[in-house]
C-alpha cells in the first residue's frame, strides 16, 4: 500500500475547519490569542495545553458558545463566525455530559433529530442505529442518573453523533472516567471516529490522551499556539522550550554555538568542558545561545563510542524502579542534573548501577533537539 | 446508622426517638387536637348556649348514652348556593391568582437567577422586604392605591389617560390584585431556588443540538423547574383559597370568598357547627390536590437522591 499523503501536507487539499486569526478575551485575559489553525476531513485532531491555556475556549468557539472579538472562522467552507450554536453543522460532547436529566437515554439522543423535524420513524431508526453504535441498546429507557460514568459517557457520544455532524467537538470526553475505562476507551473512541469518518476536535489535558488518540495535535499555551503537528513530530522535533517541557520528560542544556557545517551544527555546553556535534538543517550563527532538549530515553548509559553526539560523567544521585522502566538521575559536577531512563532488561537486585557510583553518558547526534527559544 | 444505634445502646434510642418524637407531638398538640375538635363541632348541632353547639355524646331521659353525629351541616354546603357558591368563587379566584402569579413570578425568579451572583441576594432582598411590615397595613395601603380619588387614578387622570376615575376598589379585580401582590414571593422563592440550581451547560447542549432559546425554554428549563413551580403554585393557591383579609377589604360586598363566609357563620351568625363544616369540607377538597402534587414531587426528588 503507497503511502497517502497526510492533508496537511497536501497544498490541494481543502481543511473542513479554518480559524482565521481568531482572538477572544475576557477584560484583559486573552484566552484566544490570534490562533490560525487548519484542520482537514477525517482527522482526529487535539488541542492540548494545561487548563487556562484558551483550549476550552477555542472549542467553545467552534461550537459557537462564544464569539470571537476577532478573526473568523470557516466550517466546510462556510463563514460561521455569526452564526448562532442551534444553526451550525457541528455538535459537541459536554466534558460534564450536560444529559438532559428528566428525559431517558432514547429521549436524549433523539432530542437534536426533533430539532430536525424528523419523522418519528426515522427518529426511531436513528436512535437505534446510534444505541447499536455505542452497544448501549439495553439502557435505552434508563434516565441519566441510572446510569455509571461510562454509560452516561457513551451516552453523550450518541447524542452527539446522532445528527451526523461534519465536526465533532469533544470536551476533555475522557476526562470523567478512572484511569482503566480511560485506556480502554481511548482505543474504542479512535476506532469509532474511524469507522464513521467524522472529523473529530478534541481538548485535553493529558498529554499521553492526546498522543495515542491524534492524528495531529495543537500545544496551547497562554492563548496561543506554540507547536501543531503529529504526534510524533511535537515529540521528536519540539518547536521551543515549553513544547518539549509540557509533552514527556526532557533534559533541557544551555549551550553556545561554535560552528555549522553540513548538518551538523558543533556547541558549547555551558555547564562541563567539551563539544556537543548535533544535526541540525537549518544554519545557525557562531555564538548563538540555544537550548538542547534531550528526551531521556535517549540518552544511554556506558562508555562513548567514537563519534557520539554529546557525552558527560556524572554522579547517580537517585534511582526511581517504576517496574518496567528505571529514571536515573546523574549529577553533571557543578552542571545540570540529567534524567536517563532505561529499561529494566535484567532484575532491580541483579543491575551492577547504585547510587553515589560514577558514569557515562552519551547520546548520538540525532538525540536531542537544537532549539533556539 | 444501625450499627452505630445498636452500640449506643437504650439510651441513645431512646434521645432519638425523644428528637423524632418532639416534631410529631407538636403536630398533633397544634394540628391535630384541634382539628379533631373542629371535625367534632362539624358534626353537632347548632343551639343557643355557651359553647353554642349540642355535644356529641347525649344522655337521654332512659340513661341511655348515644351518639349523635348530625350531617345536616354538611348537607347544607351543598344545598345553599350561599356555600357551594362561595367555595366554587374561592377556588376559582384562587386559581386565577396562582395563575397570574406564576405568569408574573416566572420571569421574576428566572431574571434573579440569571442575574450575576452579586445581584441576586440584593434583588431577593427586594422580594422579601414587604414581608417585614404588617400584612394588614399593606392591603390597607392598597386601599389608599386602588379608590377612586386614590394613588392610581389620580396619576391616571393627571397623565390625561382617563378622564373620570376607574372604580377598581371593591371589585373582583382588586381581590386580584391584593392576592397577587401578597402571594407573590412565595411565587419566586421557590421558582427561584430550582432555577438557580439549573445547569447551564444542559441550556448550551441543548442549543448545540439545534434547539433555539424558546424551545430550550419549553423543553429543558420549563421541566427543571417543575418541582419549583408546583411548590410555588402550592403556597400560593392553597392560602388564597381561604384567604378572608384581602376580598373583606378589597373585594366588594358580592364577590363571596368561602373565608369570608366562614368568618360570618362563626362571628355573627355564631353558628359554629356550619363553619366548622365548611373549614372541614374546604381542608378535604385541598389535601386531595396538595396530597398528588406532593407525591409527584417525591417522585422527582426520588430520583434526584440517586444521581451522585
Amino acid at each position: 500500500m503507497a503511502p497517502k499523503t497526510p492533508p496537511w501536507q497536501d497544498p490541494d487539499a481543502i481543511p473542513l475547519v479554518r480559524i482565521d486569526g481568531v482572538t477572544r478575551h475576557f477584560g484583559d485575559v486573552y484566552a484566544v490569542d490570534d490562533v490560525s489553525l487548519d484542520i482537514y476531513p477525517g482527522e482526529l485532531f487535539s488541542l492540548l495545553g494545561p487548563s487556562g491555556c484558551g483550549k476550552s475556549t477555542l472549542l467553545r468557539l467552534l461550537a459557537g458558545f462564544e464569539r470571537p472579538d476577532a478573526g473568523r472562522l470557516f466550517i466546510d467552507g462556510v463563514d460561521v463566525t455569526d452564526i448562532p450554536p442551534y444553526a451550525r453543522p457541528v455538535n459537541m460532547m459536554f466534558q460534564s455530559y450536560a444529559l438532559f436529566p428528566h428525559m431517558s437515554v432514547e429521549q436524549n439522543i433523539a432530542f437534536g433529530l426533533k430539532q430536525d423535524r424528523m419523522a418519528r420513524a426515522a427518529i426511531r431508526d436513528r436512535v437505534g442505529e446510534m444505541l447499536t453504535l455505542l452497544k448501549i441498546e439495553q439502557l435505552a429507557r434508563r434516565k441519566p442518573d441510572q446510569l455509571s460514568g461510562g454509560q452516561r459517557q457513551r451516552v453523550a457520544l450518541a447524542r452527539s453523533l446522532a445528527k451526523h455532524p461534519k465536526l465533532l467537538l469533544l470536551d476533555e470526553p475522557l476526562g470523567a472516567l478512572d484511569r482503566k475505562l480511560r485506556e480502554h476507551t481511548q482505543f474504542e473512541l479512535v476506532n469509532l471516529q474511524e469507522q464513521i469518518g467524522t472529523t473529530f476536535v478534541m481538548v485535553t489535558h493529558d498529554q499521553e490522551e492526546a498522543m495515542t488518540m491524534s492524528s495531529r495535535m495543537a500545544v496551547m499555551e497562554a492563548g496561543r499556539i506554540q507547536q501543531i503537528g503529529t504526534p510524533t513530530s511535537v515529540y521528536e522535533y519540539p518547536a521551543n522550550r515549553y513544547c518539549a517541557e509540557f509533552i514527556g520528560a526532557a533534559n533541557l542544556i544551555e549551550a553556545r554555538v561554535i560552528e555549522h557545517a553540513d548538518g551538523m551544527v558543533t556547541l558549547k555546553p555551558a555547564d562541563w568542558d567539551g563539544e556537543l556535534v548535533m544535526a541540525q538543517e537549518t544554519p545557525l550563527v557562531a555564538g548563538t545561545q540555544v537550548t538542547v532538549a534531550l528526551r531521556p530515553e535517549k540518552v544511554r548509559i556506558g562508555t562513548p563510542p567514537d563519534g557520539a553526539g554529546g557525552r558527560v560523567r556524572g554522579r547517580i544521585e537517585d534511582i526511581a524502579y517504576l517496574g518496567d522502566i528505571s529514571i536515573y538521575h546523574v549529577r553533571v559536577p557543578d552542571g545540570p542534573r540529567i534524567q536517563v531512563t532505561q529499561t529494566n532488561l535484567v532484575p532491580r537486585a541483579e543491575q551492577p548501577l547504585t547510587w553515589g557510583d560514577e558514569i557515562d553518558l552519551w547520546w548520538t547526534h540525532r538525540g536531542g533537539v537544537v532549539l533556539l527559544s | 446508622m444501625k450499627a452505630a444505634g445498636e452500640g449506643s445502646g437504650l439510651h441513645g434510642r431512646n434521645g432519638r426517638r425523644l428528637v423524632i418524637g418532639l416534631p410529631y407531638f407538636w403536630l398533633a398538640l397544634f394540628f391535630l387536637v384541634p382539628f379533631a375538635i373542629v371535625l367534632k363541632v362539624s358534626f353537632s348541632e347548632a343551639m343557643l348556649g355557651n359553647p353554642p353547639f349540642a355535644p356529641l355524646l347525649q344522655t337521654d331521659a332512659d340513661g341511655m348514652t348515644a351518639l349523635h353525629l348530625n350531617i345536616d351541616n354538611f348537607l347544607l354546603m351543598f344545598d345553599d348556593s350561599l356555600y357551594y357558591g362561595a367555595l366554587l368563587n374561592s377556588l376559582q379566584v384562587a386559581a386565577i391568582a396562582t395563575v397570574l402569579c406564576l405568569l408574573l413570578g416566572f420571569p421574576m425568579a428566572y431574571g434573579i437567577a440569571r442575574a450575576a451572583p452579586r445581584w441576586r441576594l440584593p434583588l431577593l432582598m427586594l422580594i422579601i422586604l414587604p414581608f417585614w411590615t404588617s400584612f394588614l397595613i399593606r392591603v390597607y395601603a392598597w386601599i389608599g392605591i386602588l379608590k377612586p380619588n386614590g394613588l392610581l387614578n389620580e396619576w391616571l387622570m393627571g397623565i390625561g389617560l382617563i378622564d373620570q376615575p376607574l372604580a377598581i376598589l371593591h371589585t373582583p379585580v382588586a381581590v386580584y390584585i391584593g392576592i397577587v401582590y401578597s402571594y407573590l414571593p412565595f411565587m419566586i422563592l421557590p421558582l427561584y431556588a430550582t432555577l438557580v440550581r439549573l445547569d447551564l451547560t444542559l441550556l448550551e447542549a441543548a442549543a448545540d443540538l439545534g434547539a433555539r432559546p424558546f424551545t430550550s425554554f419549553l423543553r429543558v428549563t420549563l421541566p427543571l423547574a417543575k418541582p419549583g413551580i408546583i411548590a410555588g403554585c402550592l403556597l400560593v393557591f392553597v392560602p388564597a383559597t381561604g384567604e378572608f383579609v384581602i376580598p373583606d377589604l378589597l373585594g366588594g360586598p358580592n364577590a363571596l370568598m368561602i373565608g369570608k363566609v366562614l368568618w360570618t357563620e362563626f362571628f355573627n351568625n355564631a353558628d359554629w357547627p356550619v363553619a366548622s363544616a365548611m373549614a372541614v369540607l374546604l381542608l378535604v377538597l385541598l389535601v386531595g390536590p396538595v396530597v398528588w402534587l406532593q407525591r409527584s414531587q417525591w417522585d422527582d426528588a426520588d430520583s434526584d437522591g440517586e444521581r451522585s
